[in-house]
């Protein structure tokens, strides 16, 4: 009898596996690869090592998870988990021993390794046009012969003043405004939203107003915080969705909804959740750091700050109040569920959302917490599977004002696709799954240190160089206790397809090429699970004992993704009737990171000049923020959202042919003349068999 | 001229090697030969998908090799097929199938599909995207032995355990099948179903353990 196992899956990693009974979370982190910080080394005094533990049965995993699956509360636990948390799940990693099944959620700050999200704003040209302006005016102060109400003085002045007329005011802010008056001895300072309504007021004069832009992805959330007075982003920030918990993908959140009771409710007060620490997380950097105060011996009470200034640094010590006006974009399923929409319909065919046009809501009616009277504008939708986030996209690269036919592709979870320009638009959806992302691949992991990040495979040799997160220079150049690998992440996942087929490592069909490696002590067969597999890095290179490899189902999982993007953009080219574009644009958490030669070598889409591919980054996210800060981009994002042709890929008729030849490498049948000279002959025009590789 | 093995054997390399033309080829050899086209069908072109699965469980082959090997196998069968008699006493035992509702996936139920093709079964293809209603009705108009159900997405399953519900309860005879990437043999026993195939691959080896099964059946050693 061998030994009793336990299953546990890690969120929002989602790496998961089978671990022997009885060992504690720290224990089971490290064998499934998932970073918990542990300073004190699992001595039980520093307290970082808190999780939660998932209450419920996780259909995706078919698991019940249960707090009473881990060993007992321990007394020492207390010092760090209030009552509060201790309710809600939260353990201490090094004390809690897992007894049976479990879903264990690492927060933010219980992980090391941070994650690098790049999901940074880009630099792109936007027309200033904000929907909350602020209005300055002096007011004469009331008389007996001039007893007008303070509402009426205000907007007396303002249509004087301004040319403002036909304005209201939200309750909550007109409840301020006799106060606000007579403090800022008749002088105050109105933000008006949409030249409509008036969502705050201000004594004396303010000139500095704040909007945070925010895109909501199924995997990874950023927000980005800007000046709506200047158009200048001030602080951007990101986290995990903490709705990963649920499922990796959004038709697992769906399900999550449809088989639990108060699942949708759950998921909205998460993202929720979310929301306000990514805003919280934006403007702490506008305030100095804080240091803890060292307490005297034997001093008691709660823990003491000061603050750190740093000389030459100002200090805009915004607040959640100041936050005026905030766009969301986000994919249909995470706008449904967000809202608390009923995101069933989205999740089968035919998809039909619940809304396509945008929504101004009260912030305070989706529980952010911002200035209370502000309203919250959440991008349209386009279809069921095309959401907010594609409509960003089109903002910010306008293909519609163009001559070039672009094709835009924006990976994610779900890979979106666009095709046209200013004479007709495209778009389809398709689903890549996570593997693009780094899960699900055995040794995938996010973008953090430790992750390969680069790959080369000599042509030759089929010896491996690559580069990881954290450490500057490539294996060659460095020791191998230097490198300490973990894992891969998703620029390294395209990466690497390309490479192995380039080298001659795999066939066009995407089998490891056994005669070209029998001499390769890089490619073996995994004595458990009988798979081939290849390494990439050897485990004295690595920081967790163990060979990172690549395995045969690995590749298969990728070329699935990668034949549903060619497929995708192949479909709509027949639509359109053209045989090539003149743009690919590349989107998505890791497109600026995006090696385009190797983009084109792994066939992510037709054959196309290498010169003309771009990566242009969080484009959603870039489009979100225009939409903050240019109104009339909110028409013209409704405007897309309805003329913009959406395309079903997988009922078009030739798909699943289409799909299939799409999956080898770089494609079955469909020529690449821009990749002679750039992938080897013998490699480029291999017989059914594979490559020879050249003694 | 070739042994009846020999041409049993061009059967089944035609198929795991997907050359249809050479499937055809080897068919029409196979009918000239008088080789009994059930054994060409069964013992050829069967047992090479046989071979096709067991490649494809060992992540050898893929989705495209797989299908490939399909339309070769089908360009064999289109062949061979107009030639089989079958016992006039002996019912032609038959299925119902297709995609649930919701879903437009269909690549692993055309996997599915074709076993019950090669073992000469009638086959009820609704398609894809099918009203829970329209799987009932059907069953219940042809008297299928089996309903066989897949669903691709997580969403889509649920459609199937009322669809199970539904038939079991006017029909506890019929055998049903579910299949797709979602499915679990957890999922098939909670929902009720007789059997289960994880993916397309595990669609394909079931189904190639099927045909064993289906040839004792149709030589009446189970009723």
């Amino acid at each position: 009898m061998g030994q009793e196992t336990v299953n546990v899956i890690f969120q929002p990693s989602g790496r998961r596996g089978e671990v022997p009974k009885g060992v504690n979370i720290i224990e089971a982190s490290r064998l499934l690869g998932v970073d918990i910080e542990a300073p004190c080394g699992e001595t039980k005094v520093c307290g970082k090592c808190r999780v939660r533990i998932e209450e419920g049965h996780f259909e995706k995993y078919n698991i019940h998870s249960s707090m009473s699956n881990v060993s007992e509360w321990m007394e020492e636990e207390e010092k760090f988990i209030n009552p509060e948390n201790r309710e809600k799940g939260f353990r201490l990693g090094c004390v809690a021993k897992i007894l049976d099944d479990i879903l264990v959620f690492v927060p933010e700050e219980s992980r090391s390794g941070k994650q690098i999200v790049s999901k940074d704003a880009r630099d792109i040209h936007i027309d200033f046009n904000p929907a909350v302006r602020l209005y300055t005016i002096e007011l004469q102060k009331p008389t007996f012969e001039d007893k007008i109400g303070d509402w009426e003085r205000l907007t007396n002045g303002l249509e004087r003043e301004y040319g403002l007329t036909g304005l209201t005011i939200d309750i909550v802010a007109l409840r301020t405004l006799p106060g606000t008056l007579r403090e800022g001895n008749w002088v105050v300072t109105v933000s008006v939203w949409n030249d409509k309504e008036v969502i705050r007021i201000r004594p004396g004069r303010a000139v500095r107003a704040y909007g945070i832009a925010i895109d909501v992805g199924t995997t990874t959330c950023a927000g980005y915080l800007c000046d709506l007075t200047t158009k200048e982003v001030i602080a951007t920030s990101s986290l995990m969705n903490p709705q990963c918990k649920y499922g990796e993908d959004v038709m697992a959140r769906i399900t999550f909804h449809m088989t639990t009771p108060d699942g949708l409710k759950r998921m909205s007060d998460d993202i929720i959740e979310g929301i306000n620490s990514l805003i919280e997380k934006a403007i702490v950097q506008t305030h100095p750091k804080k240091k803890k105060v060292k307490k005297k011996k034997g001093e008691e009470g709660p823990d003491e700050y000061v603050e750190v200034i740093e000389e030459g640094v100002e200090y805009l010590r915004i607040t959640k109040k100041d936050i005026e006006d905030v766009t969301i974009g986000f994919n249909t399923a995470m706008h449904h569920i967000l809202l608390g929409l009923d995101p069933e319909p989205v999740g089968l065919a035919p998809f039909p959302p619940v809304i396509h046009h945008s929504l101004d809501i009260k912030a305070r009616d989706l529980n952010i917490d911002i200035n209370p009277s502000s309203y919250v504008f959440t991008m349209p939708n386009e279809a069921g599977f095309v959401g907010g986030d594609n409509v960003g996209v089109l903002l910010s690269e306008e293909p519609y004002k163009s001559d070039e036919i672009q094709l835009i592709i924006d990976i994610g979870t779900n890979g979106e696709l666009i095709l046209g320009n200013r004479h007709k638009l495209y778009s389809s959806s398709c689903a890549t799954g996570p593997a693009m992302e780094g899960a699900q691949l055995a040794y995938g992991m996010r973008a953090a240190p430790g992750a390969i990040e680069r790959i080369e495979i000599d042509p030759i040799t089929q010896d491996v160089d690559y580069r990881v997160i954290g450490h500057d220079k490539s294996r060659k150049e460095s020791k191998p206790e230097d490198m300490k690998v973990k894992g891969i992440c998703g620029s390294g996942i395209l990466d690497v397809l390309a490479e192995l087929y380039r080298s001659g490592v795999i066939t066009m069909t995407g089998v490891f090429n056994k005669k070209a490696l029998k001499e390769n002590p890089r490619f073996r067969k995994n004595a458990d699970t009988k798979q081939p597999e290849f390494v990439l890095a050897w485990k004295e290179d690595s920081s967790i004992g163990q060979d990172i490899v690549i395995t045969q189902k690995d590749v298969r999982q990728i070329q699935l993704a990668k034949g549903a993007l060619y497929a995708g953009c192949k479909l709509m080219m027949k639509r359109m009737g053209i045989e090539k574009v003149d743009t690919v644009k590349i989107a998505g958490a890791f497109g600026t990171h995006v090696d385009r030669e190797k983009a084109l070598v792994m066939g992510l889409f037709p054959d196309c000049e290498i010169e003309s591919i771009h990566g242009i980054g969080n484009a959603a996210g870039d489009g979100c923020r225009t939409a903050l800060l240019n109104k009339t981009k909110r028409d013209e994002a409704n405007w897309c959202s309805r003329n913009v042709q959406y395309l079903e890929l997988t009922v078009e008729p030739t798909f699943e042919h289409d799909f299939m030849e799409a999956m080898q490498l770089p494609h079955m049948t469909d020529k690449f003349p821009h990749l002679e000279g750039v992938v080897p002959d013998h490699v480029l025009n291999q017989g059914p068999k594979g490559p020879v590789i050249p003694k | 001229m070739s042994t009846q093995e020999e041409i049993l054997a061009k059967l089944k390399e035609a198929v795991v090697e997907y050359e249809e033309d050479d499937c055809s080829d080897a068919a029409q050899e196979a009918l000239d030969a008088g080789v009994d086209p059930m054994v060409a069908v069964l013992d050829g072109l069967a047992a090479g998908m046989e071979e096709v699965g067991v490649l494809f469980d060992t992540n050898e082959y893929f989705v495209p090799e797989v299908l490939m090997c399909a339309d070769a196998l089908y360009a064999g069968l289109d062949i061979l097929r107009p030639h089989i008699t079958l016992d006039p006493d002996t019912p032609k035992a038959s299925v119902v199938i297709g995609s649930i509702q919701g879903d437009v996936h269909d690549i692993g139920k055309n996997l599915v599909k074709m076993m019950f093709d090669v073992a000469g079964w009638d086959v009820h293809d609704l398609g894809r995207d099918v009203p829970l209603e329209d799987f009932v009705e059907k069953q219940l108009d042809v008297k299928s032995d089996v309903l066989a159900m897949s669903a691709m997405m997580t969403t889509t399953m649920m459609g199937m355990k009322k669809v199970i519900a539904m038939v079991k309860e006017k029909n506890p005879e019929c055998l049903i099948m579910l299949g797709g990437a979602p499915v679990t043999r957890d999922v098939a026993n909670l929902f009720g179903a007789d059997g289960y195939a994880e993916s397309a691959g595990n669609a394909v080896s079931e189904g190639i353990k099927m045909i064993g099964r289906l040839r004792e059946y149709q030589k009446g050693e189970i009723q």
